[in-house]
C-alpha cells in the first residue's frame, strides 16, 4: 500500500485491474486504491507476471503492506506457472547476495582477493550475462554473442573471446583509437573537472516530436463543455482567505476530510444566498431551494467527472462525506449512472489536495457559480484577542475561489456569499 | 593566589577619564573613538539586516568589546601581522577594510572579503596583513606564533598579534602556542579577550587559575588591562610590541571585558546574571572614549552622524551588490603554480607614533 | 645519475631545494642534532644551521600551525611528523587552517607535511598507519605518495615548490629497501600517474609501497600481460591515466595498503564504475588491509597487510573470470 501523503496511514483496495497470471508492464496500472486523502491508481513497480493478489477488493490495510507479488524473472509469452504446474519462480525480486556483515570475522582478505561469484539463479549457460566491454565490442562488430565460445569462469564470454571472433573475421577492434583523454596534453585533474562531459554529448539535433494521438472521448466532451461555458457566461472570480482551524479539529474528530465540512458551510451559505444556487439558461433564471451539490472528481489524466449529491442541504458532514466518497469511488470505477451526474445546482472543485494555491474554475453550465477549494497551508496571520491586542499566530489557512456569472449576479453578492462561507467555517461549531 | 579576572581594578567611569597612555595625540583619541563607533554602527546595521533575513546563518558581534580590537590594532605597525577573532571587527577597520565589503561579507555577497565562501567575521583581508580566524579556537595562536617565528628567523623588526577568548585557554593549542612562543622567545602578542563567558560557560567553569598568570610558567610576562578602555589596551599593546621587536619575546595581555550580546544573534543570554550585565553596562567603552574626546572640545554627535552616514552608504552599496555566481563555487581550491605568489601585505597603521606612512618612528 | 636509496633520495630532494631556495626550512621533532627518527635530515643542521633545521617541541599541532603562519609571511616550511600516525595531533591545523585558507580568503599556504607511513616491520597500531585518505577527503590539500627513489626526490621538490599544502606520504618500508638511479641536481616529478609496467590483460592500480608488492606479485603470472599503474599523486588523481589503463586492460585490481573502507582505492573504484563502465570485462577487485588497526605481532601483521600472494591470487581469479 503506497503512502499517498505523509499523514496517510492506510488505504483500501478499490479494484484490481490485473489478475494473477496477467503480464504487467512497469508503470502500468495494476489496481486502484482509496485513502482518506486521495483515490488513485497504483502503477506496477516492475515488469513481470502477477503471481498473486494479497489484498482483496474492499479490504483496508496499513501503508507498506504488500498488495501483490510480481515475478520479475518471468517473460511475456511464457506460460504462467499455474498453467503448466511448474514450480513457482525462485525469486520475486532479483536481490543480490548479501555482503559480508560488519560482524563477519576479518573477511576482507578473502573479500578482496577474489572476484565475487554469482550465487543462486540460473546456470551460466541458461542466461548468459556479458560484461559492458564485451557487449560494446559485440555491438560494434555485429557479433552474435550466443555464438561465441566463452573461456571464462563457467563458460563466461571474456573480452578476449569476442576479440578473437572479430580478429578471425579479419576485423580490428578499435582499441587505441578510443582511449579516453589519452591524447590530452594535460592530464585532466580531478579538481579542474569534477564532471566529465558525456562522450559525444554534442548539441542536440533537430527535435522530432513523438507521434500524436486523438483526444479521448471524455477529454473531447470536457473541452466542449468548458469552451461553451466560457462563451456563454460572463465569468468573474472572487477569492477569500479563510482560517480553517476549527474545520481541522472537526475533521480529525470525525475522521473525515475537510471537503465535506467546507461543503456543509457552503450549503449553509447557499441557503442564505439562494441566487447562487441557481441556473441561468437562455435568460431563464431558476433559483433552487434544494441544493444538488456537484463535486468534481479527477480521473487521473483521463479527465474529470462531476457526480452530484442530491438534497445536500439535508445531509450532515458525515453524511456528505459518505456520499462524496461513494460517488468518487463509483466515478473512478466508471459505475456512475447518468442520474448521478446531472442536475447539480452548485459545484465544488477541490484541486487543493495537490497543494495548489489559487485557481479560476470554469462554471458548469447552466449553474451560475462554482467554488474552488485550494490547499490548506499553515501561515502566519494576525489574530486579535479578546482585549483587542494583536499577535501573530500560525493558522491553517485556505483560499476559496468563487467563479460566478456576472449575468446572474454582481460582485457584491459574490463577496457576501464568500464572507458567509468564511464566517461559517471560522465559527464552525465543534 | 589566583585572582579572578573580574577582580581586576577598573576605574570609576568619570566624565573624562584620565588617559593611561601618554603616546596619543588628540587625533589618535578621535581615531580610536571613530573606529569604535564605526564597528558598533556596522554591527548594529548587520544585526538589523540579519533580522530582515538578509544575513544567512547566524550573526556574531563584539558589542561592548570594541576597545579591545581597536585599541590593540592602533599600536600595530603596517608591516606587523594580525590574526583576527570574531569579536574584533575593529581590527579590520583600523587596518583599512571597507565597511561595504564587511556588510557584503555578512550577507554572503560577491563583494564580501571571502566572496561568499565564509560568513560573519570569519575573514581576513590579506591586503591588510590580516589572517581570518577559523572556528576551532585558538588555532590562530599558533599561526601568529609561526609568523613571529618567520620574523625572528629573518631578523625583521616586526611582530604578530592575535586575539582569543577565555574559553580558548582550555584547549591544547593555547598551550602549544604559549610554550612555542616562550621556548623560541618570539615577537608575538597574545591578547586574551576575557569577556566572562565562552558561549554560556562562565570563566569560573573554564579555569581554576587566571590564564594571565600562566604566562610566567611559559617564561614571559602576562598583564591585565581594562578591556573597555581603548587607550589602556593601546598602551599595553604598544609596550608589548616594543618588547617584541627589541627581542624581548612574547607578552600575554588579558583584556578584561564583557560580551554584552549573546554568543550569536540566536542567543538570549539568559545565563548572564542581571547584576553583572548592569555593572558592565555602566562601563561602555564608547561612552568612556566619547567623554575623553568631548573634553577635547570635539563634537562627538557630529562624529556619530558622520559614522552613521558612512554606514548608510556602505549598507546601500552592499545591498546593491550581487550574490556570488554559483558557477564559481568550486573555484580557487588550489593556487596555480604559475600564478603570482600571494603573501600577506601591509595594512594601515594610523597611530601618530608611526608617522604618515605607518612606518616605525 | 647515481644510485641511492628511497630515503637518501628524499634527503637529496630536501637538500637540493634548501640550497636553491633560502625560504625553505625544516621543522620537526628530533630532526636537527639527531637527524630525524629515520635519519632523513642527517647532517642537515651542520649545513643549514639550527634556524632552518628546527628541532621543535613535541607538538604536532604547533608544528603545522606555526608552519602555516611562517608560510603566509613568505617562508616555505617542510614539516616532519615523526610518524604519519602522529599527524592526528596536528589534524585540525591541516584540515581547518591550511586546507581552507586559500578557498576562504585567497591566501595560499605553501607548506609540505612529510608523513612517514606504512607497516611491515612490527610497528604496531601507532607506527604503521597509512592515513592518506583522511587528507584526500578534505578539500584544499594535495596528497602525493612516491614509490621509487627517483620520484621521491622529484615529488619532494615539486611539493615544496607547489604553492598549496601538500601531504607527502613517504613509506617507511621503502626507505632502505628500495634503491634506484636518481638524477643529479634539481628536477620535478609531475603530480600524475606512471606506468610501472606495461600490460594488456589486467591492470593493477596502486601507489607507494604496494607498487613493489604488485610488481612482484604479477611478474610472470600465467603468461598474462599485466600492467601496473603507479598513481604517485592521490590529489590530484590522474583520472585520464586510470581510465586509459582500464580501457586498455578491461580488468582491474586496485591495491591499498591502507584500511579498505574509503581508502584511496575506493575513490579509484568509484571513478572506474562511473566513467570506465563500458570498458570493464569483470568486477573491479580491491585488495587492501581489512578495517582493523595494524597489529604488532609479525604473524598478525602479515595476515592484515596485502601480500604478494593475496595480490597474485586476486589477479589470477580475475583473469579467469
Amino acid at each position: 500500500m503506497p503512502q499517498m501523503g505523509v499523514s496517510v496511514a492506510e488505504g483500501t483496495v478499490v479494484d484490481w485491474r490485473k489478475q494473477p497470471g496477467d503480464w504487467v508492464q512497469a508503470d502500468e496500472t495494476i489496481c486502484e486504491i482509496s485513502t482518506d486523502k486521495i483515490d488513485t491508481e497504483v502503477p506496477a513497480p516492475a515488469s513481470g507476471r502477477l503471481v498473486e493478489v494479497l489484498v482483496a477488493v474492499g479490504a483496508t490495510v496499513d501503508v507498506g503492506v504488500t498488495l501483490a507479488r510480481i515475478a520479475t524473472d518471468a517473460r511475456p509469452g511464457e506460460p504462467h506457472s499455474s498453467e503448466n504446474g511448474a514450480p513457482p519462480p525462485a525469486a520475486a525480486t532479483a536481490l543480490p547476495p548479501p555482503p559480508a556483515g560488519p560482524d563477519a570475522p576479518v573477511a576482507a582478505p578473502s573479500r578482496g582477493s577474489a572476484p565475487p561469484r554469482r550465487t543462486g539463479g540460473a546456470g551460466g549457460s541458461v542466461s548468459r550475462r556479458y560484461s559492458p566491454v564485451v557487449q560494446r565490442i559485440a555491438d560494434e562488430h555485429g557479433v552474435d554473442l550466443d555464438e561465441v565460445q566463452g573461456t571464462g569462469r563457467e563458460g563466461r564470454v571474456q573480452k578476449k573471446d569476442v576479440m578473437a571472433v572479430v580478429a578471425a573475421r579479419g576485423g580490428r577492434v578499435g582499441s587505441a583509437t578510443r582511449a579516453p583523454d589519452a591524447d590530452a596534453a594535460e592530464p585532466v585533474l580531478h579538481i579542474e573537472s569534477p564532471y566529465r562531459p558525456g562522450a559525444g554529448a554534442s548539441v542536440s539535433g533537430p527535435y522530432t516530436p513523438p507521434e500524436g494521438r486523438p483526444l479521448s472521448r471524455m477529454r473531447q466532451a470536457i473541452g466542449v463543455h468548458m469552451k461553451q461555458s466560457q462563451m456563454t457566461a460572463a465569468t468573474c472570480t472572487t477569492w477569500i482567505e479563510v482560517d480553517v482551524s476549527r474545520i481541522e479539529i472537526a475533521r480529525r474528530k470525525l475522521a473525515i476530510t475537510a471537503l465535506p465540512l467546507i461543503a456543509r458551510c457552503t450549503i449553509g451559505a447557499l441557503i442564505e444566498f439562494p441566487l447562487l444556487n441557481a441556473w441561468l439558461e437562455n435568460d431563464v433564471h431558476t433559483v433552487h431551494e434544494q441544493v444538488n451539490l456537484g463535486i468534481a472528481v479527477a480521473l487521473g489524466e483521463d479527465g474529470l467527472i462531476v457526480p452530484v449529491v442530491r438534497g445536500a442541504q439535508d445531509l450532515s458532514p458525515e453524511g456528505l462525506s459518505r456520499r462524496i466518497r461513494d460517488l468518487a469511488r463509483r466515478a473512478r470505477s466508471r459505475q456512475l449512472s447518468p442520474d448521478d451526474v446531472h442536475g447539480a445546482t452548485f459545484t465544488i472543485t477541490n484541486p487543493g489536495q495537490f497543494g495548489s494555491m489559487m485557481a479560476t474554475p470554469v462554471i458548469a453550465q447552466p449553474q451560475v457559480a462554482i467554488l474552488d477549494v485550494e490547499a490548506i497551508v499553515k501561515r502566519p496571520v494576525v489574530v486579535t484577542d479578546q482585549f483587542g491586542d494583536d499577535a501573530i499566530a500560525i493558522r491553517p489557512m485556505v483560499i476559496l475561489g468563487l467563479s460566478w456569472d456576472h449575468r446572474a449576479l454582481d460582485g457584491a453578492l459574490a463577496a457576501r456569499f464568500l464572507a458567509s462561507v468564511k464566517k461559517r467555517v471560522e465559527s464552525y461549531e465543534l | 593566589m589566583a585572582t579572578s579576572s573580574t577582580d581586576v581594578h577598573i576605574g570609576p567611569d568619570t566624565t573624562a577619564p584620565e588617559s593611561p597612555s601618554a603616546q596619543l595625540t588628540p587625533d589618535d583619541r578621535v581615531g580610536l573613538l571613530r573606529a569604535m563607533l564605526l564597528m558598533r554602527a556596522i554591527e548594529e546595521r548587520a544585526m538589523n539586516l540579519y533580522r530582515q533575513g538578509k544575513v544567512p546563518g547566524s550573526f556574531y558581534d563584539g558589542f561592548g568589546q570594541e576597545a579591545v580590537s581597536v585599541g590593540a590594532t592602533w599600536a600595530m605597525a603596517a608591516a606587523d601581522r594580525l590574526c583576527v577573532l570574531h569579536r574584533d571587527l575593529g581590527a579590520h577597520l583600523v587596518r583599512g577594510v571597507q565597511p561595504s565589503n564587511i556588510l557584503a561579507q555578512y550577507m554572503g555577497r560577491e563583494a564580501g572579503i571571502t566572496s561568499g565562501r565564509d560568513g560573519n567575521v570569519h575573514f581576513g583581508d590579506y591586503r591588510t596583513g590580516c589572517v581570518g580566524m577559523v572556528s576551532m579556537l585558538p588555532d590562530m595562536m599558533l599561526v601568529a606564533a609561526g609568523m613571529a617565528m618567520a620574523f625572528k628567523l629573518r631578523r625583521e623588526p616586526r611582530c604578530a598579534l592575535t586575539w582569543f577568548g577565555d574559553g580558548s585557554t582550555s584547549r591544547g593549542d593555547f598551550h602549544e602556542a604559549m610554550n612555542w612562543a616562550g621556548v623560541q622567545q618570539l615577537p608575538v602578542i597574545f591578547v586574551l579577550e576575557n569577556n566572562q563567558f565562552a558561549y554560556s560557560t562562565p570563566i569560573r567553569q573554564q579555569f581554576a587559575v587566571n590564564p594571565v598568570e600562566r604566562a610566567a610558567g611559559y617564561g614571559f610576562p602576562g598583564v591585565s588591562v581594562d578591556g573597555n578602555d581603548a587607550e589602556a589596551v593601546f598602551e599595553a599593546t604598544r609596550v608589548a610590541r616594543e618588547r617584541a621587536i627589541s627581542g624581548g619575546g612574547p607578552t600575554l595581555i588579558e583584556a578584561v571585558t564583557m560580551r554584552m550580546h549573546g554568543h550569536g544573534a540566536h542567543d538570549d543570554m539568559k545565563y548572564v546574571p542581571k547584576a553583572l550585565f548592569e555593572e558592565w553596562r555602566q562601563k561602555d567603552p564608547i561612552d568612556r572614549q566619547s567623554a575623553r574626546v568631548a573634553a577635547l572640545q570635539i563634537d562627538v554627535e557630529a562624529l556619530r552622524a558622520e559614522v552613521r552616514a558612512e554606514v548608510d552608504a556602505a549598507s546601500a552599496k552592499a545591498l546593491a551588490g550581487p550574490m556570488p555566481d554559483p558557477a564559481t563555487a568550486t573555484d580557487r581550491l588550489f593556487h596555480p603554480r604559475d600564478a603570482e605568489q600571494i603573501l600577506l601585505e601591509d595594512g594601515q597603521a594610523p597611530w601618530s607614533g608611526f608617522g604618515p606612512m605607518g612606518a616605525r618612528p | 645519475m647515481s644510485e641511492m636509496t628511497y630515503l637518501r633520495a628524499i634527503s637529496d630532494g630536501l637538500r637540493t631545494e634548501m640550497r636553491d631556495d633560502e625560504r625553505v626550512l625544516l621543522m620537526g621533532e628530533d630532526i636537527g642534532v639527531y637527524g630525524g627518527a629515520f635519519k632523513v635530515t642527517d647532517g642537515f643542521i651542520e649545513e643549514f644551521g639550527a634556524d632552518r633545521v628546527m628541532d621543535t617541541p613535541l607538538a604536532e599541532s604547533g608544528i603545522v600551525g606555526t608552519a602555516v603562519g611562517a608560510a603566509v609571511v613568505g617562508l616555505r616550511p617542510v614539516c616532519e611528523m615523526q610518524f604519519a600516525d602522529f599527524v592526528s595531533c596536528g589534524f585540525d591545523q591541516i584540515i581547518n587552517v591550511a586546507g581552507k585558507m586559500l578557498y576562504r580568503q585567497g591566501l595560499p599556504v605553501n607548506i609540505t607535511v612529510r608523513l612517514p607511513s606504512g607497516g611491515g616491520f612490527s610497528g604496531g597500531p601507532f607506527h604503521s598507519q597509512n592515513p592518506e585518505a583522511w587528507f584526500m577527503h578534505s578539500p584544499g590539500l594535495k596528497v602525493v605518495a612516491p614509490s621509487t627513489a627517483e620520484d621521491a626526490k622529484g615529488l619532494m621538490i615539486a611539493s615544496i615548490r607547489d604553492p598549496n599544502p601538500v601531504i607527502y606520504m613517504e613509506h617507511k618500508n621503502l626507505y632502505r629497501r628500495v634503491k634506484g638511479e636518481v638524477p643529479e641536481g634539481s628536477y620535478e616529478t609531475p603530480f600524475s600517474a606512471r606506468v610501472a609496467r606495461e600490460g594488456t590483460d589486467l591492470v593493477v592500480i596502486t601507489y607507494g609501497a604496494m607498487v613493489h608488492t604488485a610488481l612482484e606479485a604479477t611478474e610472470d603470472l600465467d603468461d598474462a600481460s599485466i600492467m601496473v599503474l603507479d598513481l604517485r599523486s592521490l590529489v590530484p588523481l590522474d583520472e585520464a591515466a586510470i581510465l586509459s589503463a582500464v580501457h586498455d586492460c578491461s580488468k582491474v585490481v586496485i591495491v591499498d595498503e591502507a584500511n579498505q573502507t574509503c581508502a584511496a582505492g575506493a575513490q579509484v573504484a568509484a571513478l572506474i564504475a562511473e566513467f570506465g563502465f563500458e570498458d570493464l570485462d569483470g568486477p573491479v577487485v580491491r585488495v587492501a588491509s581489512p578495517d582493523v588497526p595494524i597489529p604488532f605481532s609479525p604473524t598478525l601483521e602479515a595476515a592484515v597487510l596485502p601480500s604478494v600472494d593475496r595480490i597474485r591470487e586476486a589477479c589470477r581469479q580475475l583473469l579467469e573470470y
